[in-house]
């Protein structure tokens, strides 16, 4: 699959500070994406190495083409987890020439590895040690110049090797809730900067581009977590958030736009650019808002709750449930509790049903049919698509596997996507 | 006829970029498109959309949108900020004048922001 960047495979040896091209050339047999990563894994097990890698489709026009992986060892369960780049960390990824880098070995001193323009270099990160994910995000954007990089980045949490720890992207914490931002911070890695202003080729891209486009046409287009919300069956988070609320926000290349920004810094009715740098907080994680809500917090202050968690650099899900029981209002009470957090509680939706455990963990929100859940779960990382938005939209995946052949010239059949995962 | 754009229907999802740069190039990237999704002030959530035309910039920005003479940004006008620059060494719109029907970035736009006037 020369098509979408799949060759293109770095090695990161964090021992010595260099970085590797190599030409993963068993990605052909093993499928794309996921797939790849978990045979990517396997090959370089030895060194339990940390794999960023992207969908077939990521960075294309497919609905919902946005999504990007970590994939590692989870310090909490011992077992390979996977953890989603969406927002624009997977496109940028994608973008920026290397579609699977495998992070081996572990740094001396704090590092970052910078990726853009098909080029990877590991710098130095000691003066931005025990900074949070949101001073982290800064100081590489000025140390860079570009305000547009997008920055995967461990707070204290992950350096202190909480099991609570997860990366946040940029300033708004993650889907990670293996504690993959633990597992970076052992190995002394900060961060990974992603700048994308790379092209994606396909095999035939006039019917590749054409049927992207007519999958629009059945295309949910929410604003929002009241579509996700009625299908769990839980309460409407919009309308709770609503008298802080702001503008809703999407994920790359996604027709709905999930994410509510919060203002509680400003009044949420400005739309202009302000003197107020910091106004408040994407909610991108509808499970922790949805604990928050559920324990009887105020919408600000769970806002605030979130943005002390992203901050952190933890698990917002597991913090949110630990959080859920004793609502604060206080601002210092509230930073002191996210600081006090340890991790008792396990990931998991407070309604719907149990969330399944394994590879894709909780970050998804269950479902009734634990094999539809799966499937929808195998198809999105493989094809870099939102696994959330599949569930939501019923799309037919038989049609969205059907691109794979103008896209890259190779046949995918969902049929066969549980053989990818052994 | 020109691309203009409804800015607080924008939900920042790129894809009037990705889709123009298809148009120029056959390619999916966001380094060509005549369109450019401002998002450099992300932690404010304030996004806009910029086209660029052979003697402006229409820069639909939440407060408002408006034209601006390219002569005008030379000399340090009021342009998206500083990561608008990228865009001014980009082909200017087309209307998409080699295909059929209304422009990439309006025809794929989910919410209506982009839309042809």
């Amino acid at each position: 699959m020369d098509s979408m960047y799949y060759g293109d495979t770095l090695i990161v040896d964090l021992d010595s500070g260099t970085t590797e091209e190599v030409d993963f050339v068993e990605a052909d047999e093993a499928g794309p994406g996921l797939a790849a990563g978990l045979a990517l894994y396997e090959k370089y097990k030895d060194a339990d190495p940390i794999i960023f890698g992207s969908g077939l489709f990521t960075g294309t026009p497919v609905p919902a083409a946005c999504l990007g992986f970590v994939l590692g060892r989870s310090p909490v369960t011992d077992e390979l987890a996977v953890a989603p780049l969406n927002l624009f960390a997977g496109s940028e990824m994608k973008l920026s020439g290397f579609s699977m880098v495998v992070v081996k070995g572990t740094s001396a001193k704090p590092a970052y590895l910078w990726l853009h323009d098909g080029v990877a270099d590991v710098h130095d990160a000691s003066a931005f040690a025990g900074m949070d994910t949101w001073e982290t995000t800064d100081a590489i954007r000025r140390e860079m110049g570009e305000s547009m990089i997008q920055v995967i980045s461990i707070g204290p949490a992950g350096e202190a090797g909480s099991k609570l720890a997860a990366f946040s992207i940029n300033y708004w914490g993650s889907g990670d809730t293996a504690a993959i931002g633990a597992l970076m911070g052992s190995r002394n890695l900060k961060a990974v900067a992603l700048r994308g202003l790379g092209m994606l080729d396909a095999d035939d891209p006039e019917e590749f581009y054409t049927r992207s486009l007519e999958l629009f046409a059945f295309a949910r287009k929410d604003r929002g977590f009241a579509a996700l919300c009625a299908a769990l069956g839980a309460g409407d988070l919009d309308k709770w958030l609503e008298p802080i609320a702001h503008r809703a926000r999407a994920c790359f290349a996604c027709p709905s736009a999930c994410f509510p920004f919060v203002k509680y810094n400003e009044a949420p009715t400005v739309m202009e650019s302000s003197d107020v740098e910091e106004p408040g907080m994407l909610v991108t994680s509808p499970s922790a808002a949805l604990w928050l809500m559920d324990g009887g917090w105020e919408p600000e202050a769970a806002s605030r709750a979130l943005e002390a968690m992203a901050r952190e650099g933890l698990d917002m899900v597991r913090g949110a449930r630990e959080l859920a029981g004793k609502p604060l209002t206080d601002l210092g009470q509230i930073t002191r509790a996210v600081k006090a957090l340890e991790g008792f509680a396990e990931a998991a939706w407070p309604s719907g049903e149990p969330a399944p455990a394994g590879l894709f963990g909780a970050w998804t929100p269950p479902l009734a049919d634990a094999d539809a859940w799966k499937l929808a779960n195998m198809a999105g990382y493989v094809l870099g698509v939102c696994p959330t938005y599949l569930m939501l939209s019923e799309f037919d995946l038989e049609a969205l596997a059907g691109l794979c052949r103008p896209a890259t010239g190779v046949r995918l059949e969902i049929g066969g996507l549980a053989d990818m995962f052994g | 006829m020109r691309v203009k754009v409804n800015p607080l229907l924008c939900t920042g999802c790129g894809l009037c970029e990705l889709a123009c740069g298809y148009h120029w190039d056959e390619a999916f990237s966001l380094i060509s498109s005549s369109v450019m999704l401002y998002r450099a002030e992300e932690k404010k959530n304030y996004m806009g959309v910029i086209v660029k035309t052979e003697e402006d910039l229409f820069i639909g920005r939440p407060e408002g949108a408006a034209a601006i003479k390219l002569g005008e940004l030379s000399r340090g006008g009021t342009g998206g900020g500083a990561s608008a620059k990228p865009i001014l060494i980009r082909e200017a719109c087309d209307l998409c004048e080699s295909t059929t029907g209304e422009p990439q970035c309006v025809a794929i736009c989910p919410h209506g922001a982009l839309y042809l006037e």
